[in-house]
């Protein structure tokens, strides 16, 4: 760890390597990042989580959703540094093993899938959604995945995935 | 993934040190707070600072607290996020909730701070641009070239990026202060005076000084408040009109007879600055409102926007919407009239 005991000194443009400990659902991974590596770079560049997507690199689309300490945050536009020691859960987090979890087979059931680009960012949102608000309304949904864009589904089917996740009526579409 | 120019990173555990390391550094020194502004142009390569400092070490920043004798208190680090929600807010400033809950997306908002907000860098078209792009025309002038691209003359010296924040605006309509500190001291400042209107220097802060606080005055509580905003996209977008009214409607009688206090209109991503709208109190303050006046107050608001094409929307469009907006604005404090004194 001696990288990091020049902390607080100017240095001139020297932009030394750290060593972090990132905990990433809920395993401690340490890497060695510049300072300007985003969160996304590290997640699947350097730890190799690919789930994660990388979408418009400029805080617009979403595809990069992750959660810190619970909060959805777009990793990115986070760099890697300011996020050590925080919970960071990706979209890996989810599935246990090959069984995914049950907002995942909503999104199956309902189509609220297609290419797929923007999926564990919209399941990262509704991830943190639900946690804090088990029966969200259409509009609470809307509301809460406004930073996820879509390019396939129209967000019905999506809406339609986290109202069924959330047992709410919406019965699966295709058995 | 295009990667950020490299940086050294630094983590002050006190403001002062903050201070320090911020003057020590010089020039090309940056803070970060949220960072949702200043890393995606990072990456474009819009500016590149030798030295980042984050404040995210130093505690008390993100505290949000009322003060009997003061007012709100509002530490730069505060999310927006957090003023959706918080209680002394919701009581005494509800537009302030309601102006945060305007920005960006959920998870910008999760991000974004109050500090980055006031001292959001402008935008405009032909400056948000990657290097590429750049790259095959002369530098505008906010990017150290000759001439401002946008004005129509082409020629214009003055740049006219647009500022384009939803808390600001809200915050100047309360006649919020802030408090800048550097290693040369602390000044107060009232954030009408922060703004500069020119859009290549929007602000007077001083490179090596540091938002430390806002304080939105005691007297401002429970004064009504609205804010409206017009973007691309509902759902992440930047303003690109924007108005803030605040005004007590003060009288005996319902609604009708009530009398125009201490009113304030701000208009927001038409201009370089957060756009006080001079001639409204004048025209407004001591008298009751009705359709007339409010059709004045609205045109006068109209006439004082001057949105260019270089940022979203249709310039004769916006400066509808700013007239819009305004009457919606007025109608809505009438409205609201029984309830605010
Ligand atoms: C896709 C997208 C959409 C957006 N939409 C909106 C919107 O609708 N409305 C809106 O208002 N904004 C919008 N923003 C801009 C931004 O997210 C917010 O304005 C936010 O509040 C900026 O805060 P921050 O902490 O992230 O700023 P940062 O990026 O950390 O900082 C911004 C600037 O302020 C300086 N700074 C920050 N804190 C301090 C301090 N304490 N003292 C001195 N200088 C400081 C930084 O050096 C930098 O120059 C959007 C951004 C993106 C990427
Ligand atoms: S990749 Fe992060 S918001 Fe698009
Ligand atoms: S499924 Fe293709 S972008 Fe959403």
């Amino acid at each position: 760890m001696d990288q990091i005991t020049d902390r607080t000194t100017v240095n001139g443009k020297k932009s030394r390597s750290r060593v972090l400990e990132m905990s990433i659902n809920g395993e401690t991974h340490e890497i060695t990042v510049k300072p300007r590596v985003m969160l996304l770079e590290a997640i699947r560049d350097k730890i190799g989580l690919t789930g994660t997507k990388d979408g418009c690199e400029s805080g617009t689309c979403g595809a990069c959703t992750v959660l810190v300490d619970g909060q959805p945050t777009l990793s990115c536009i986070s760099l890697a540094v300011e996020n050590e020691g925080k919970d960071i859960r990706t979209v890996e987090d989810l599935a246990d093993g090959d069984n995914l979890n049950f907002l995942q087979e909503a999104f199956l059931d309902q189509g609220g899938t297609q290419c797929g680009f923007c999926t564990p960012g919209m399941l990262m949102s509704a991830t943190a959604l639900l946690e804090k608000n088990p029966k969200p309304t259409r509009d609470d949904i809307n509301k809460a995945l406004e930073g996820n864009l879509c390019r396939c589904t129209g967000y019905n089917s999506i809406v339609d995935s986290i109202l069924q996740a959330s047992d709410q009526g919406v019965k699966p579409r295709l058995l | 993934m295009q990667p950020l120019p490299n940086f050294q990173y630094l983590e002050p555990e006190t403001i002062h040190e903050a201070a320090k390391l911020l003057m020590d550094s010089g020039t090309q020194s940056m803070v970060i707070s949220g960072g949702t502004d200043m890393l995606p142009s990072m990456r474009q390569g819009i500016f590149s600072p030798d030295v980042v400092i984050s404040l995210q070490a130093i505690p008390h920043l993100r505290d949000v607290e009322w003060d009997d004798t003061e007012g709100l208190k509002i530490g730069p680090l505060a999310t927006l996020r957090s003023l959706e929600t918080n209680a002394e807010i919701l009581q005494h400033f509800p537009v302030i909730a309601e102006a945060a809950h305007a920005v960006g997306s959920p998870q910008l908002r999760e991000m974004a701070t109050v500090g980055g907000n006031i001292c959001l860098d402008t935008r405009c078209y032909y400056y948000n641009q990657s290097e590429n792009w750049q790259a095959c025309d002369q530098e505008c002038l906010k990017l150290g070239g000759e001439t401002c691209k946008a004005a129509p003359s082409g020629r214009a010296k003055k740049c006219f990026a647009v500022f384009s924040a939803d808390l600001a605006p809200v915050l100047v309509a309360l006649d919020a202060r802030i408090t800048l500190l550097s290693a040369r001291g602390e000044r107060h400042v009232d954030l009408r005076e922060f703004y500069t209107g020119d859009g290549a220097a929007p602000h007077v802060k001083a490179p090596d000084e540091i938002l430390t606080s806002v304080l939105v005055p005691k007297q401002m509580a429970g004064i009504f408040g609205v804010y409206q905003k017009y973007r691309i996209r509902n759902s992440i977008d930047y303003p690109i009109a924007g108005v803030a009214l605040t005004l007590r409607l003060n009288g005996p009688d319902k609604s009708a007879k009530k009398l125009v206090k201490d009113v304030c209109l701000v208009i927001s991503g038409v201009a370089s600055k957060p756009l006080v709208v001079k001639k409204i109190p004048p025209l407004l303050n001591g008298k009751a409102l009705d359709d007339a006046l409010i059709e004045e107050a609205a045109l006068l608001a109209k006439k004082a926007a001057l949105p260019l094409a270089n940022t979203g929307g249709e310039r004769a469009h916006r400066k509808q919407m700013i007239y819009e907006f305004t009457k919606k604005a007025f109608e809505q404090a009438i409205n609201n009239g029984s309830q605010i004194s």
